[in-house]
């Protein structure tokens, strides 16, 4: 076992080498996955303003108060 | 466009592949998985060590597939982003676009493994061969089409002036390559004989061509997980898409 | 010559790129004084040696032009696009290749020609031998173009974004390692008293390729970058 790990004295080349392909693929795998979940959650909290807003209208339908929640989102987001 | 099957056309609508993709992505990686450790198991166990590197070339079962992917890789950017620039599908441009860091990180392997595995063979981490070059060159072509690709703000537009850099990439690598060989003819100062022609036995063969094989399954499911991802962005005004944040998004 | 013709069409716009870069010759200066200035940095980093300098001044003065270049390029199409100009260019029904041809030849004359210019004193700077410096030159005239015409479809690319300067670097790299491998070839080889035909025959021909096939490249990259 010492000696496959120790690669004929080559250990100090072979040995990063192969932890660069994997740190580098594992990133590269699990970067869309992380991303995937960001923009699922961003997209779902974008809608739940927007219905939040839609409700609001709805209860107060005047309109100083629309414009006021709109350019509060506006300057919000 | 008749002679498009219908199934491919199918396939191009973004929810349709987005369902796709998700389900083929983790049999993509089981196979890559299994066939690496497979490949490995026979290129670091099994394989006896070469009689003039010892067991440094064992650094080849990574180096040579990586060097491949990242010029298979580019190929099939190449044909996406040509889709892409001629008949705007939505699908091509993404396939094009979300190809370009799985092939950078591929390029990126090749140069930080051949360096690795240059130092103990030919004596230098580096050389200004036409290979080595090469391989440079296209590390920056891939960091050139990232870069274009995300300057832009409408991402459509931005895919599709990277994808037509890539295709003029295409045209150039070739002559990178062939006017760094000229000039390494022309400049007979370091002489390292690289690449000899050497002849590979069966027993270091197979594991090779098995890795060969894991990394294109690697890269069908990292291609299809980018892909997948960018379709949700890209569409995140479709009701499709909505559907899906409403379930997944909490 | 017939108004709105093609003829006349080519004339115009060449007439109007150098008068607008002659009325503000301050620009056309400043690549040159740039390559001027990097030109004197070299021989303080590297010492006086005079046999050194004159192995490396033909790469350094071709490395410092094509910088040079660089540093000019994101002004190709920077004022059209600012005030509309490059769009009613784009709505002509003059060809646009050939429009955008002309306009890169105008930065060319504005840009690279005064840099040739310079190029023997900066070369004789560096101590480079007499016959070697017309092979520079001679590779220069070959070699400006060329890289004026490639940088030309990658600024059309980057006509639509915000910052393009380091961007353009970047993708410029891949497109000039064989302009600057041949050029330089050239004037090592006439260093050494080698032929050096062949490097300059190939940048000549790549040169006449590229006429052909670079304005087509830029206006097909202008229409996608900036479409609608």
């Amino acid at each position: 076992m010492l000696a496959f790990l120790d690669m004929g004295g080559y250990a100090a080349y072979v040995w990063p080498a192969y932890a660069v392909f994997f740190i580098v693929l594992l990133a590269d795998y699990l970067a869309p996955v992380f991303r995937r979940r960001h923009v699922l959650r961003e997209l779902h909290a974008r809608m739940q303003r927007q219905k939040a807003r839609q409700a609001r209208r709805d209860g107060m339908p005047t309109h100083t108060d629309t414009d006021a929640h709109a350019i509060r989102e506006h300057t919000t987001s | 466009m008749k002679w498009i099957p219908r199934w491919m056309h199918e396939l191009s609508s973004p929810p349709v592949f987005y369902r796709f993709a998700g389900v083929m992505r983790p049999w993509f990686m089981g196979f890559a998985l299994l066939l690496t450790a497979i490949g490995l198991y026979g290129g670091l166990v099994l394989a006896p060590p070469d009689y003039q590197q010892g067991d440094a070339f064992r650094i080849i079962y990574i180096h040579v597939p990586s060097a491949e992917m990242s010029l298979f890789v580019y190929g099939v950017m190449a044909i996406a982003g040509f889709i892409a620039v001629v008949w705007r599908i939505k699908l091509a441009e993404s396939v094009a676009m979300q190809s370009a860091p799985i092939g950078a990180a591929f390029t990126f392997i090749t140069l930080v493994t051949g360096s690795l595995w240059g130092e103990p063979t030919w004596g230098t981490w580096w050389t200004w061969d036409a290979r080595l070059t090469s391989e440079l060159v296209l590390l920056f072509l891939y960091l050139g089409v990232i870069g274009l690709f995300h300057a832009f703000e409408d991402r459509r537009q931005g895919a599709r002036a990277a994808s037509f850099l890539v295709l003029v990439g295409v045209v150039n690598l070739p002559i990178v390559h062939y006017s760094v060989q000229w000039w390494h003819t022309l400049h007979q100062g370091t002489t390292v004989r690289l690449f000899g022609p050497s002849s590979i036995e069966g027993d270091m063969l197979w594991p090779l061509l098995v890795m060969m094989l894991a990394t294109k399954f690697y890269w069908a499911a990292s291609l299809c997980g980018r892909v997948r991802t960018d379709l949700l962005s890209i569409d995140s005004g479709k009701h499709w898409v909505r559907d899906l944040a409403d379930r997944e998004g909490r | 010559m017939r108004p709105g013709s093609l003829r006349a069409a080519c004339a115009a716009i060449l007439r109007r790129d150098l008068l607008l870069a002659w009325r503000r010759r301050g620009d056309i200066a400043l690549p040159v004084l740039y390559a001027l200035i990097v030109t004197t940095l070299f021989p303080f980093a590297l010492g006086p040696d005079t046999a050194l300098l004159a192995r490396v001044a033909g790469g350094v003065v071709l490395v410092t032009v094509l910088l040079a270049m660089l540093l000019a390029f994101d002004a190709l199409f920077r004022q059209d696009l600012e005030d509309g100009s490059l769009e009613q260019l784009m709505l002509a029904p003059q060809p646009l290749a050939l429009m955008l041809g002309m306009k890169i030849l105008a930065h060319w004359l504005s840009t690279a020609l005064p840099l040739i210019i310079v190029a023997p004193v900066l070369a004789s700077m560096l101590h480079l031998p007499g016959e070697a410096i017309a092979v520079l030159v001679l590779a220069l005239l070959l070699a400006t173009p060329l890289l004026s015409l490639l940088g030309a479809v990658l600024v059309a690319l980057t006509a639509g974004t915000r910052r393009s300067g380091m961007l353009l670097a970047l993708m410029l790299l891949p497109l000039c390692v064989p302009v600057v491998i041949f050029a330089a070839g050239a004037v090592s080889a006439a260093q050494t008293g080698l032929p050096w035909i062949a490097p300059v025959a190939w940048l000549a021909a790549a040169l006449a390729l590229m006429l052909v096939l670079a304005p087509l490249a830029c206006a097909a990259a202008l229409r996608i970058a900036i479409d609608a």
